[in-house]
């Protein structure tokens, strides 16, 4: 049931080489919700700033991003809570992560060894995943007043005016946690990338980033992803 | 009007009573908001609704509906009280000074002297002038005699010889005399005090002081400068003593000295563009154009009737009087020749056996009457929808039925031409209805040209924009088709009386189709024969359009269809095209725009602008005034007035009445109800009248006999309803545009919030309004500006509803939204005057539907 | 009013600067609205849907001779009934034409997100450019009087146009054309202002009405539609119109500091991230060392 995209995973050495990490199904999802985050972003920075305008024009003018900017933050939504069914185990904050957080400049300043052992999930991630979370439920409350702004009553107004704020502010937020994802998922830590590509890991990454979790894949305590 | 719509813009007072000109005049009405915004004049509206009008009033008073005349009572007893009125204009421009027969009793019981329960008329032979000359300071001799035979009201008419004016009237300019007009006058009102007006109208006495005080405020200390005006319309004609109410209002104009004055007068706003055209040129059945009165069987020949209907003068010796109505003979012979042209002669009494003689009311209640009996076996129905307008539409709908054919002329199917279709009519009964119906479709307002004369009796020609779609056809041309052809059955099969129809004047360039430009030549009328004015020596050809009535002759050398209208259309071309904008005196009389009746006069009666020496009242609104130098009247309007009267002359400013002033005690047969005003419950009222209970009504009305002549009981119908109309729709026609259904999509009835409360009813829950006739269904519209009322010690509520909607329009086609007509509640009840149904008072009770 | 009145002065959503600004800025064009006067005949509301090509749209009753709730994408100009009992138990029938106020400082214009959508011009007139506007709907929250309305067929916003196609060649707007009472006046604002202060201080001082005013809020910075009130003291009597309109304190904090803290963080965090790369660079995988306990 290996993948056959992957060649190596069809040599025995490779094999013993590379660890699944995430199944077809996460992967899918993730990309799922990147493009609709993408998309989400280009089309709300074009209506954050007259400078940024252009972008719309990139996703087919502008009446036609304000059509399909609900539509994408509803499948962005739709993709994280995809994500916490999928995730949700993985997510839980325990007494590590605290442990962890605490030695969080380490984290920053590159001095991993420093840090307790992680399960499959670090804090960092989990802080991610759940600011994203909350942050889309509040995007998704404030988004749907303004989608259908027009059909709200003027005594309820002020809705309205919590929206705007509501929806720009945490928009800002989750641009803040998506720049520092891509960054540390594509040019900070080699081999993030290419996981969510094709669903791999070499055990020396598993075993650099997400100890625990490569003891418990390695020790077959946990079932691997399915690819 | 007596004056114009433009002219109200001058004036310091409104008073508006049973009008909402704001919503049913809001062009015109403009001029009420420019007197308030340049002059800074009040109004005063007084309404049973608070309506637009009212939210722009400085005061407003919810009154009764039906209970005007106790209120206008209440504030003439107010101005003369308060000596609030004009002294000089009274003694002189109205007949307060002539002293009244003996005999003659005021209705303090209800009834004037002479009423004869038998026939439920009159015998108006004590409503008349005493003869005698001057008697001021002799009053003592006659005093007690008077005030000794007014209280018994016994009637002294020789019987058989109609009664006519005295040529020398007795008179007290004292006004002291008991039996003179003022003091019956004062004696009458005298009874209308703050507590009663309250008790009837239900207008708490404070706040009628308060409007008392404030309209006749612009007679305070004897200033004669300030003008007041009264503004109305069908809210005070719609009654069964409507006559009377305008009455009243004129007494209280003359009584402050504002009629003749620009922006005073009596003002009617009318309901139509051409509704004053309409009656101009005969309206009524009582009337031929220009007011000339119908003959009746009793006028054997020209001469009876010219004699009977011509006036003698009526004045005190010393005084002069035009008496402009002895030309009537001028004016009735020139209109024979034109409907007859060379068949009216001298021998044949210029046609005068030609015109049918009218021996009963026909008016519109008794045509409906006689169609519900059998009498009437058809209709032609042009320009109006009478299953809506007339009261009672149960009974019009149920007389349709019985008739054998029915014509409606008109621009839309409406409820007249399909009243077989009305709600409630199953469609089985539908097949047993065998009125046959011809729809003609005729021409709409844009798609003809004609006269329309408005309001302000401006005679305005007005040109067709777009040609009549499809095969609808214009009135005119349907009309001399029938008549063609009706002519033509006379000349083969001759006929009972073929010579009225036979020798009818037709002298039109297509006689199918009559040009109205032709029509309106033939209504100012020409020479028939050259005629000269002796005193200038202008010679007029025969052939010649007349340049005024002035002209008329009584020896069938002028032809003229209508002697008021005659200056429209002269040789000088089309008056009634005209369009200058010049307004050199800034008081809105605009002379060169279109023109006015009569010969283009603006404000009637305008001599009375100025005092006895002939300056006007007010220097800032010089109107006509004496010109010694020249010896003759000039001014800014064209004086109403014989032009060359030297003041000292004494002529009355009121030419039109054989006394030569302005009437407060009406005599003789003018008025079948009575010389003065008196406070009449309408038909269907929730008390008995406080003043009179025995005689609650108006004694003249009589009711028909039909099952659906009913009348509710105060017990049963305890809410007092009125009808009227929104800004949003014009009559039952602008159901058909999308526009005004827009506007006011449904029809409502507005009901007090206290009202409401009581019988659990919220605003558009659907509410049935119940009277003795029908059942109306509509939306409530539950509102503050109706308030429940105190009426003779009794709670009353008052509620309204518009007349719009019916059965037929863009909402209500194919049985959609079939609407009730409003008029199926009112009753067939009609004012013994002017023959108006009581449409604006009557009892109803409402349910939840 | 000129052509050159009609120059654009402020554009909705528009990176840069406006063309052609600072030529004729003569005219400064008013609507007066005098509430005293009106006698709600609704002649200005069928005028505007004639001149501006609307048609018939199905209304129903609800308790008044208001034509609907409030204005619509398809009808800009709607009269305000409200029954009024003042103190004294007197009634009033208060009847205020509602239509885009032509705000100085125009929330709509504010909140707008597209480039051109909402353009002031010299003259005053704040107008919506149909082809620009995107549908998102900002000018709705921005607006302080809810003027802006949402079509769902064309997903565009409309309101009065202050009939800029008419006073662009000297014409006045559509209402004031049908007014039949001169209960609206179309003039310059110091024109308009002076004959709506001379109005209000003829109702002070004749009629009675104490509180009467002129209401050209300045919170807004005044408005180019301004009303003449018997009660300036409380205009929310009139329909609902706001006593101290102003554009919401949120989109201006979502148009002001919101937008300066977030292009601050967004540019900040991109050079913070640069910063760590070139500080710490990447966290490379180790080799597991073969004493590694748990290897299988």
């Amino acid at each position: 049931m290996s993948t056959k995209a992957i060649s190596r995973s069809t040599a025995a050495g490779r094999d013993e080489e590379l660890i699944p990490r995430y199944s077809l199904g996460e992967r899918a999802n993730h990309w799922l919700g990147s493009l609709a985050y993408i998309y989400l972003l280009m089309t709300g920075l074009a209506f954050w700033s007259p400078y940024l305008y252009w972008m719309a024009a990139v996703v087919g003018g502008a009446p036609t991003a304000r059509f399909w900017h609900p539509w994408l933050g509803l499948i962005f939504t739709v993709s994280l809570f995809w994500m916490l069914k999928q995730w949700h185990g993985d997510m839980r904050i325990d007494d590590n992560d605290r442990a962890w957080a605490k030695a969080m400049p380490d984290y920053i300043q590159n001095r991993d060894d420093e840090l307790p052992p992680t399960g499959r999930f670090n804090f960092g991630q989990k802080l991610f995943f759940w600011g994203m979370l909350l942050s889309v439920i509040l995007l998704l409350l404030s988004g749907v007043v303004l989608w259908y702004t027009e059909t709200l009553p003027w005594s309820l107004r002020y809705v309205r005016y919590a929206a705007i704020l509501i929806h720009a502010s945490v928009a800002l937020v989750t641009i803040g946690l998506f720049l520092v994802h891509v960054y540390m998922s594509t040019i900070l830590e080699k081999g993030s990338f290419s996981a969510m590509v094709h669903g791999y890991v070499t055990r020396a990454w598993a075993w650099t980033f997400h100890r625990t979790w490569y003891y418990e894949v390695t020790s077959g305590s946990r079932p691997r992803p399915r690819q | 009007m007596t004056n114009g719509w433009i002219d109200i813009k001058n004036t310091d007072m409104m008073l508006i009573m049973g009008g909402n000109p704001a919503e049913n005049h809001p062009c015109g009405f403009k001029w009420a908001m420019e007197a308030k915004r340049n002059r800074n004049a009040k109004l005063i509206s007084v309404d049973p609704r608070f309506t637009r009008t009212s939210a722009t009033a400085d005061l407003f008073l919810q009154i009764r509906a039906g209970t005007d005349i106790a209120f206008l009572g209440g504030l003439i007893r107010y101005a003369i009280e308060n000596n609030r009125i004009a002294k000089e204009y009274l003694a002189n421009y109205t007949n307060a000074a002539f002293i009244v027969k003996e005999g003659f009793k005021l209705p303090e019981d209800g009834l004037y002297s002479g009423f004869n329960a038998a026939s439920g008329t009159y015998n108006n032979a004590t409503w008349n002038y005493e003869e005698g000359g001057d008697l001021s300071g002799k009053m003592d001799a006659v005093a007690s005699s008077a005030h000794e035979s007014s209280a018994h009201g016994k009637t002294s008419a020789p019987a058989g010889k109609p009664p006519a004016l005295p040529p020398n009237v007795a008179y007290d300019l004292t006004l002291q005399h008991p039996r003179c007009v003022f003091q019956l006058l004062k004696r009458q009102y005298s009874r209308y005090t703050p507590e009663t007006v309250e008790r009837i109208t239900g207008i708490p006495k404070e706040q009628f002081l308060k409007a008392a005080d404030l309209f006749t405020s612009v007679r305070k200390d004897g200033d004669m400068k300030k003008v007041a005006t009264i503004i109305y319309a069908v809210g005070w004609t719609q009654h069964t003593f409507g006559t009377q109410i305008i009455r009243t209002a004129a007494m209280i104009q003359l009584l402050l000295g504002n009629v003749g004055r620009a922006g005073g007068g009596v003002n009617a706003l009318r309901g139509h563009s051409n509704i004053q055209g309409a009656t101009d040129m005969a309206g009524l059945f009582d009337s031929l154009p220009g007011y000339l009165k119908v003959p009746v069987p009793a006028d054997t020949d020209l001469a009876a009737y010219l004699k009977r209907i011509t006036p003698g003068s009526s004045k005190p010796t010393e005084w002069s009087s035009m008496n402009y109505w002895s030309n009537t003979p001028k004016f009735f012979v020139s209109l024979l020749k034109s409907l007859y042209g060379d068949s009216a002669t001298k021998e044949n009494g210029f046609g005068f056996d030609y015109l049918p003689k009218v021996d009963r009311d026909y008016s519109w209640t008794h045509i409906w009457d006689d169609m519900y009996n059998g009498k009437v076996k058809g209709m032609m129905a042009f320009g109006m929808n009478g299953v809506m307008i007339g009261p009672d539409t149960n009974k019009n709908i149920n007389a349709l039925k019985k008739a054998d054919w029915l014509v409606v002329g008109e621009i839309y199917p409406d409820e007249t031409s399909e009243f077989w279709k009305a709600p409630g009519i199953t469609a089985e009964e539908q097949k047993s209805i065998n009125t046959t119906v011809y729809r003609l479709p005729c021409a709409g307002f844009a798609e003809k040209d004609g006269s329309m004369t408005n309001s302000a009796r401006w005679v305005t020609w007005k040109y067709a924009a777009v040609p009549p779609p499809g095969l609808a056809r214009l009135d005119q041309d349907i009309i001399a088709q029938i008549f063609l052809r009706v002519r033509d059955l006379y000349k083969k099969e001759g006929g009972k009386f073929p010579d009225p129809i036979l020798n009818l004047s037709w002298a039109y360039a297509d006689a199918a189709h009559p040009g109205l430009s032709q029509v309106a030549m033939e209504v100012n009328g020409r020479a028939l024969a050259d005629l000269t004015d002796p005193a200038t020596k202008q010679v007029i050809k025969a052939g010649q359009q007349l340049p005024g009535f002035a002209w008329l002759k009584d020896d069938g050398t002028t032809m003229c269809g209508n002697w008021i209208y005659s200056g429209t259309w002269t040789e000088a071309g089309s008056q009634i095209q005209r369009r200058g904008t010049e307004d050199p005196s800034g008081l809105g009389i605009y002379p060169n725009w279109a023109w006015s009746w009569p010969a283009n006069r603006r404000v009637l009666y305008n001599r009375a602008s100025c005092d006895s020496a002939g300056k006007p009242w007010d220097p800032d609104r010089k109107q006509v005034w004496w010109n010694e130098a020249a010896g003759k009247w000039v001014g800014n309007d064209v004086p109403d007035f014989k032009p060359d009267s030297h003041p000292k002359d004494h002529l009355g400013p009121f030419i039109m009445n054989p006394e030569g002033v302005g009437r407060l005690f009406v005599p003789i047969g003018v008025l079948a109800d009575g010389p003065f005003p008196e406070h009449y419950e309408p038909i269907e009222s929730p008390i008995k009248n406080p003043l009179h209970p025995n005689q609650s009504n108006n004694p003249l009305v009589k009711k028909f006999k039909t099952p659906y002549d009913k009348f509710g009981s105060p017990e049963e119908y305890s809410i007092v309803c009125t009808t009227y109309r929104l800004t949003e729709q014009y009559h039952y026609w602008t159901k058909n545009n999308p526009m005004n259904v827009q506007l006011i999509p449904e029809p409502f009835v507005e009901i007090p919030v206290e009202l409401a409360e009581e019988k659990g009813i919220r605003g558009t829950d659907k509410i049935k309004v119940i009277s003795a006739r029908g059942t109306y269904i509509a939306k409530a519209f539950v509102t503050r500006r109706l308030k429940p009322m105190m009426i003779d010690g009794k709670k009353v509520y008052q509620i309204g509803l518009p007349i719009h909607q019916g059965f037929r329009g863009i909402d209500e086609d194919e049985g959609r939204n079939a609407r009730t007509p409003a008029n199926l509640l009112t009753p067939t009840v009609t004012d013994p005057n002017a023959h108006t149904p009581e449409s604006k008072g009557f009892l109803v009770k409402i349910e939840k539907a | 009013m000129s052509q050159a009145s009609t120059e654009i002065i402020r554009i909705s959503g528009h990176a840069g600067s406006v063309p052609g600004a600072g030529l004729n800025r003569e005219f400064q064009v008013c609507k007066l609205v005098d509430t005293t006067t009106c006698i709600g005949c609704k002649a200005c509301e069928v005028a505007c849907l004639e001149w501006n090509g609307y048609t018939f749209s199905e209304t129903t009753f609800d308790n008044t001779y208001q034509t609907m709730p409030e204005t619509a994408w398809n009808y800009w100009n709607l009269i305000k009934f409200n029954e009024h009992e003042r103190a004294d138990g007197s009634m009033m029938l208060l009847m205020r034409k509602d239509q885009c106020m032509h705000c100085e400082d125009p929330g709509c214009l504010a909140a707008c997100p597209a480039d051109g959508a909402i353009v002031q011009y010299a003259n005053g007139i704040v107008d919506f450019q149909e082809q620009h506007c995107i549908g998102c709907g900002y000018c709705i929250t921005g607006c302080p009087f809810n003027i802006p309305k949402f079509s769902p067929e064309a997903r565009k916003v409309f309101k009065c146009t202050l009939c800029n196609d008419r006073v662009s060649v000297g014409l006045e707007p559509a209402c004031i054309k049908a007014c039949p009472t001169g209960c609206l006046h179309f003039g310059t604002k110091p024109e308009m202002k002076e004959l709506a202060e001379t109005r209000a201080e003829q109702l002070r001082n004749v009629s009675g009405f104490a509180d009467a005013g002129v209401y050209d809020p300045p919170g807004v910075s005044g408005t180019h539609v301004i009303y003449v009130l018997h009660d300036a003291k409380n205009p929310e009597l009139y329909g609902g119109l706001p006593k101290d309109p102003h554009i919401p304190y949120s989109v201006r904090l979502w148009k002001g500091p919101l937008k300066w803290l977030g292009n601050f963080a967004m540019i900040g965090g991109l050079v913070g991230l640069a910063w760590h790369y070139m500080r710490y660079g990447p966290k490379n995988e180790e080799p597991i060392p073969p004493d590694d306990r748990r290897r299988v």
